[in-house]
């Protein structure tokens, strides 16, 4: 299966002939617009509503977005890694509600730092078990994943009941609605966040063995690399990500409960995939998924101040995410590389 | 694959690959059927109630409405393929039919909220045999839109059938002594299993599932069997709308989450392999009554719902690590015959 796996990806190439490019073959401008797509889009979005709605470029409107764009943005930067290792995570919704549960029912008794620790301990946990589940039973990780969800779920049920519990501890809270300087402080984390994942997968040799078993799993196995413990670490790098943003939900909501991030892994996954990461993994930008996060941010907000309702985003989010990767191919044709 | 040599002249090493191969398939189909058995044995001597003849047309209506739309799962999944957004899908052409019941009367809704699942199908397929989006984020981001658009068109209400009480005859109406939807349940499956393994289309999707790479070499049109057979899974989830509204006669749109993980789950529970190119149609309605005994067996022990998220959890991962071990062993098996 392995073997077969392997082959048909050398021979995908020769399938459809497109020039192999580089900058000088495709062109300085057509290599920029490319090579930056998303962050393009986000320029003009961003200009486009500024000049459309007033109330949009206010600075408390624009701290907002940062603030909105902190939550799935974090958990981007560590599934951007996986996704990268060729692999997904859909169970971080239930992830991160457990942590933040864990958070609120721990605080009482054992004080602040301390539940702090237990819910990133936490998230490191439950990211090593979905590693585990996905490398040592052998089933692929969206469905396996997908699985877990619905365990965290019922775990986080169990735990809390089917209702919010509160948070009191201003200390805590600060955390999530407090800022540094101008800017939200859970913004502040995610670039620290997203600055510490692109220092991973750039210089580190892990972050190379990352690449390398994300885009040729049999290659890298033969070439002696501890595939597993790989896939595993960047699980336990996504579970920590997730439980961090899980904190910073938390004290923003001054709450925690089962189903406190529905649908988070869409987003999640949306962000980096808009991002320009590829789903076939080996290769993916945190810059990207960095902007995809604030792209996002900035177009729900938008149709929040134009008025549009709730359902209207389910349909917006959808949308965006199959777009992104039509213009994904489409990006990849402009850079004549072969297919996605 | 040929069967190239007698069995005697196979050593020892490929016999117990096979020997071991063999025990986890009947384990597999049997596996499913005993344990559909100790869970019907053990809830029977707790609760009587549980033999009455309301509760088992209850399983069986459960089971029926599951598997209609896991049958078009375990051909999509044969292809290689996932339909993430036939839960969203049940939830719109549900709503969609207990609205047309007032409009046209009962046949013409029927027809018209089918050929509306046809159509949610072909989009599905044209998005990932046109555009090239992977199966898993196209019907991702349909999940998304389509969810968006049964909110918008219920506005958040409840419809409610009134005035067409001949509607829930689907759900109530008995032929031959079984329940209504169960029998439509069992036409699905004849015409699937025919349409599966005694047909020119059956074939390819096999072979497309199997091998997409010799598919297309074999001169198989892999994206017109892609439109087909998507187009197929969102037939199946809209039949099983209309079943649902039929027997819920309120709906709306939040209807049918999480329904796209429970019609992957019972398709591998059955014995079809994520690894695509077959697909068990049969295994795929017992495992259905297995997850609708189970989850009728809490509801009568009196279980929280939320349990029941557990069970599906434990048992998709549970079906799912016995998949990739019968992998694992072909794997083994097909090797060693190579390398002999």
């Amino acid at each position: 299966m392995n073997t077969a796996t392997a082959r048909d990806e050398t021979s995908l190439p020769k399938e459809d002939a497109l020039p192999t490019g580089n900058v000088a073959k495709v062109g300085r401008v057509r290599y920029t617009l490319g090579q930056y797509a998303i962050q393009w889009i986000m320029l003009i979005s961003i200009v486009l509503l500024s000049l459309a709605n007033p109330n949009f470029r206010q600075p408390s409107n624009i701290a907002n977005i940062l603030l909105q764009a902190s939550f799935a943005g974090i958990a981007a930067a560590g599934m951007t890694l996986l996704i990268v290792a060729g692999a997904f995570d859909l169970s971080v919704a239930g992830l991160l509600a457990l942590c933040g549960i864990g958070i609120v029912e721990l605080m009482p008794q054992f004080g602040l730092v301390a539940a702090i620790l237990v819910a990133l301990a936490l998230g490191l946990l439950l990211g090593a078990v979905n590693g585990l589940v996905v490398t040592k039973l052998r089933i692929p990780a969206f469905i396996a994943t997908l699985g877990m969800m619905y365990i965290y779920l019922a775990v986080g049920f169990i735990w809390a009941g089917s209702v919010a519990v509160p948070v009191t501890d201003s200390a805590f809270l600060n955390l999530g609605t407090g800022t540094i300087g101008p800017v939200p402080t859970p913004f502040v984390v995610m670039i620290a966040v997203y600055l510490a994942a692109h220092g991973i997968l750039r210089f580190t040799r892990y972050g190379r063995y990352t690449r390398a078993i994300g885009s040729n799993p049999t290659a890298a196995r033969v070439a002696g690399l501890p595939v597993d413990r790989i896939l595993i670490l960047a699980f336990v790098f996504v579970g920590l990500c997730t439980a961090i943003s899980g904190i910073l939900l938390t004290a923003l909501l001054s709450s925690a409960m089962a189903i406190m991030a529905q649908g988070f892994e869409l987003n999640v996954i949306a962000v980096v995939v808009v991002g320009g990461t590829s789903l076939n993994g080996g290769q993916g930008t945190l810059f990207g998924s960095f902007t995809g996060a604030l792209l996002f941010a900035a177009i729900n907000n938008a149709l929040n101040i134009f008025g549009v309702g709730a359902y209207w985003q389910y349909v917006a989010v959808g949308s965006i995410l199959i777009v992104a990767l039509a213009i994904g191919g489409l990006r990849k044709r402009l850079l004549g590389m072969a297919r996605a | 694959m040929h069967s190239m040599a007698k069995a005697e002249e196979k050593p020892a090493a490929l016999q117990r690959t096979r020997q071991i191969l063999r025990f986890v398939q009947l384990f597999e189909s049997l596996g499913v059927l005993l344990l559909l058995a100790v869970v019907f044995a053990v809830t029977s001597v707790m609760s009587p109630v549980f033999l009455s003849y309301n509760n088992i047309t209850n399983i069986l209506n459960t089971a029926s409405i599951m598997a209609v739309t896991g049958f078009g799962m375990t051909i999509a999944i044969a292809m290689k393929g996932f339909d993430l957004s036939v839960g969203s899908t049940q939830a719109l052409t549900a709503c969609i039919a207990a609205t047309l019941v007032g409009i046209v009367g009962i046949p013409l809704a029927i027809a018209g909220t089918l050929v509306a699942g046809l159509i949610i199908g072909i989009i599905n397929g044209l998005v990932i045999s046109k555009i090239h989006v992977p199966a898993f984020v196209a019907t991702l981001g349909m999940m998304s839109i389509i969810r968006g658009i049964a909110l918008l068109f219920t506005n958040g209400q409840s419809i409610l059938i009134r005035g067409h009480d001949e509607y829930a005859l689907i759900n109530t109406a008995k032929l031959f002594g079984l329940p209504m939807l169960f029998v439509i349940a069992l036409a699905t499956l004849a015409v699937l299993y025919v349409l599966l393994y005694h047909t020119r289309f059956g074939r390819h999707v096999c072979a497309v599932g199997g091998n997409e790479m010799a598919a297309v070499a074999a001169g198989i049109n892999v994206g017109r069997i892609t439109l087909a057979t998507f187009g197929l899974v969102s037939l199946t989830a809209a039949l099983s709308g209309v079943m649902l509204s039929a027997q819920l006669m309120i709906v709306d749109g939040t209807l049918g989450v999480g329904f796209e993980l429970q019609a992957i789950a019972i398709s591998v529970l059955g014995g079809t392999s994520l690894a695509g190119g077959a697909g068990n149609l049969p295994g795929t309605l017992i495992a259905a009554l297995l997850l609708a005994t189970i989850s009728g067996a809490l509801n009568i022990l009196k279980v929280p719902a939320l349990y029941q998220y557990m069970a599906l959890g434990v048992l998709l991962i549970f079906a799912l690590g016995l998949d990739s071990l019968r992998r694992l062993f072909i794997e083994k098996a097909v090797m060693m015959e190579r390398t002999r």
